[in-house]
């Protein structure tokens, strides 16, 4: 087969006006870099408006915010209130709690923040005073919120009592025209047409829109002056220790590339993150069996999982599954976890800790420095 | 040993999710045993439904000397009916969700707005303390992520109580022979607020993922299909250790999941 003419797969090319490839003739190579180029041109193109039509009836959805941002649940609230939007129907997204992320991404045509409704704090009587009267105000026909335990399904069961209109909770499936819950706890789905107030579950909505919203912020109301009937003696302070690895909210774990388990457990400490392990870390004695994370472990749901010296078998990723954040610390840049974690290190597992620490300090000592001078 | 203030229970007929075999539900159950510990025999347990309702016998078995049924028909509001006769009672206890039918774990709620008093949900430990001419319930309640919050309520208040609650339940079967039911006459069936009608589905199917629709050029089509969404992250090789430590900071920091 030598001296065959071969065409070369990866020519130079220019993506044409109508979307069709031109080779760029003279030039060899360079294809990748090109594809690349334009495939990075696609994305960062901007989305089109959902609807260029003033809206005439409203959608409300109503979320907590954590640290500034909402969770994959409450994002997808937002999300179904857009795609079950006609053209003529406006989304607002009211989002209880300081948030610094923009949600017109998720569809909002507009935003009501009300920073001072903390989700850490319990006023669910002003909170439900502050929805109400963005309800009075847009009349909307739907309202969307995510059924979880951190607020809104309290929020939204309260919202449901008070207006007295047919409502849907943990609901397992959506769409324009019905929404199905789970009946009885079991496989079997019930349905019904789409009630007013809707509390999703998580997991149903796809958050990923060809659209964007319009975005524009609205002035939260006036906050109501509501003498609680509740007297919120505030959060438990909990030692991260302490807390089931299948609640804990940060966690760093360890597998065989990790020597010095005091280390480890001063990271933790450090970070504030419970503790778990992987089965070889486990089987070496290094951990106790409850710690174990994995198939044959627990399953955990941590908006961070730090990785140290584990490699990733399919059995522990299965346990990590429902985890936002993966941080992975380890020798070797094929290992499987590389392919899960967000962030990988290639190190040595003992000095990163060591590193980590130190630093982890000095940056405490600096927010604490720069909150004592305020 | 009975209360100064008056107590209830309600519990739900509970079925197991996979076999439908009848038992009591765990959140009903944990919320009697809270019950008795806070007034234990002066508590009323109550059952919205019918007598021959076979759950109740676990109830019996866990503690329940004598469980009140209130007559509820299906289509009757078991809300108004429960209203009518718990108008009285200072501290109403209830599961968070039924195991039976949809599972709003509405019910509280409404009954609190029937009632026109406070509701707590997720309640894991009840204390009831005496504040001068009143009580004062002492609620701890789960969040998720570990955490813990402490609420202070008076009574008359509405606690649904999360099936995590720590207290241990023991069945006995003598418990559950020497029970009784007892059937609360009714004069008034009220037709109740509106609820969803659902209509069950014949079988069990995956559920279907709501996304938004996409109109594509047949070439963004193509393009998508080829080109393979990257996996992985960022990989950090290279610096000192003090580094790449830096770079873990940076990433935490930047998506906020640490508080320095």
């Amino acid at each position: 087969m030598t001296g065959m003419k071969r065409v070369d797969p990866r020519r130079a090319y220019r993506m044409g006006s109508t979307g069709l490839r031109r080779i760029v003739l003279g030039e060899s190579g360079a294809g990748d870099a090109a594809l690349r180029f334009t495939s990075n041109q696609t994305d960062s193109r901007a989305k089109p408006l959902r609807s260029s039509v003033a809206a005439t009836r409203w959608h409300i959805a109503v979320a907590h915010a954590y640290r500034g941002r909402l969770d994959d649940h409450a994002r997808e609230a937002i999300a179904a209130a857009a795609i079950l939007a006609g053209p003529e129907v406006g989304v607002l997204a009211v989002i209880l709690g300081a948030y610094h992320e923009n949600a017109a991404e998720l569809g909002a045509d507009k935003i009501a923040i009300i920073e001072d409704l903390e989700a850490s704090r319990y006023e669910p009587q002003r909170e439900e005073a502050v929805v109400q009267s963005f309800v009075e105000h847009y009349a909307p026909e739907h309202i969307f919120m995510p059924d979880n335990l951190s607020g809104d399904g309290d929020l939204g069961r309260r919202l449901i009592a008070k207006q007295k209109g047919v409502a849907a909770t943990h609901v397992a499936e959506i769409d324009a025209a019905h929404v199905a819950t789970a009946w009885s706890s079991g496989p079997v789905l019930a349905s019904t047409p789409l009630p007013g107030i809707v509390l999703i579950d998580a997991g149903i909505v796809d958050t990923n829109l060809p659209f964007v919203g319009a975005g524009e912020t609205v002035t939260p109301p006036q906050l109501p002056e509501i003498a609680e009937r509740f007297r919120d003696l505030g959060l438990e302070p909990s030692a991260a220790e302490a807390i089931a690895l299948e609640e804990a909210d940060f966690i760093v774990s360890a597998g065989n590339g990790v020597s010095e388990v005091a280390t480890l457990e001063q990271l933790a400490r450090s970070l504030g993150a419970a503790v778990g392990a992987s089965r070889v870390a486990v089987d070496e004695g290094k951990f106790p069996r409850s710690k174990q994370i994995g198939a044959s472990g627990k399953t955990v749901s941590a908006t961070t999982y730090f990785a140290i010296g584990i490699s990733g078998a399919v059995q522990h990723l299965q346990g990590i599954k429902a985890c936002r954040h993966v941080i992975a610390i380890n020798r070797d840049a094929g290992a499987p976890i590389v392919k899960r974690a967000d962030l990988t290190i290639i190190a040595d597992a003992e000095e990163l800790m060591q590193a980590l620490i130190t630093r982890v300090a000095q940056a405490r000592e600096q927010t604490d420095a720069t909150e004592a001078n305020r | 040993m009975s209360a100064p203030f008056s107590i209830a229970v309600l519990v739900s007929a509970g079925r197991h999710p996979v076999s439908g075999v009848p038992r009591a539900c765990r959140g009903d159950a944990v919320a009697m045993a809270i019950g008795h510990s806070l007034a234990g025999s002066a508590l009323r347990v109550l059952h919205a439904g019918t007598e021959d309702e076979p759950s109740l016998k676990d109830y019996m078995a866990y503690g329940a000397k004598n469980i009140e049924v209130v007559p509820v028909r299906e289509g009757d509001d078991a809300i108004a009916a429960l209203a009518s006769v718990l108008r009285g009672v200072d501290v109403i206890l209830t599961g968070c969700k039924a195991e039976q039918g949809a599972g709003s774990g509405l019910l509280p709620y409404l009954l609190a707005e029937a009632l026109s008093r406070p509701v707590i949900a997720n309640a894991l430990e009840v204390k009831i303390e005496r504040k001068d001419s009143s009580f004062d319930a002492r609620i701890r309640q789960f969040l998720p992520k570990g955490q813990r919050r402490q609420i202070a309520c008076a009574t008359p208040l509405v606690i649904a109580v999360h099936p995590f609650a720590p207290v241990s339940l023991k069945y006995a079967y003598a418990r559950q022979i020497s029970g009784q039911i007892e059937v609360i006459p009714l004069t008034n069936p009220t037709c109740g607020a509106p609820q969803p009608d659902w209509v069950l589905e014949k079988a069990a199917r995956t559920r279907v993922r709501l996304k938004a629709q996409e109109k594509k050029s047949g070439h963004a089509r193509l393009l998508s299909a080829i080109v393979s969404e990257v996996k992985g992250g960022v990989v950090a090789f290279e610096g000192t250790t003090v580094d790449k430590a830096q770079v873990v900071l940076n990433y935490l920091r930047e998506h906020r999941l640490v508080d320095f």
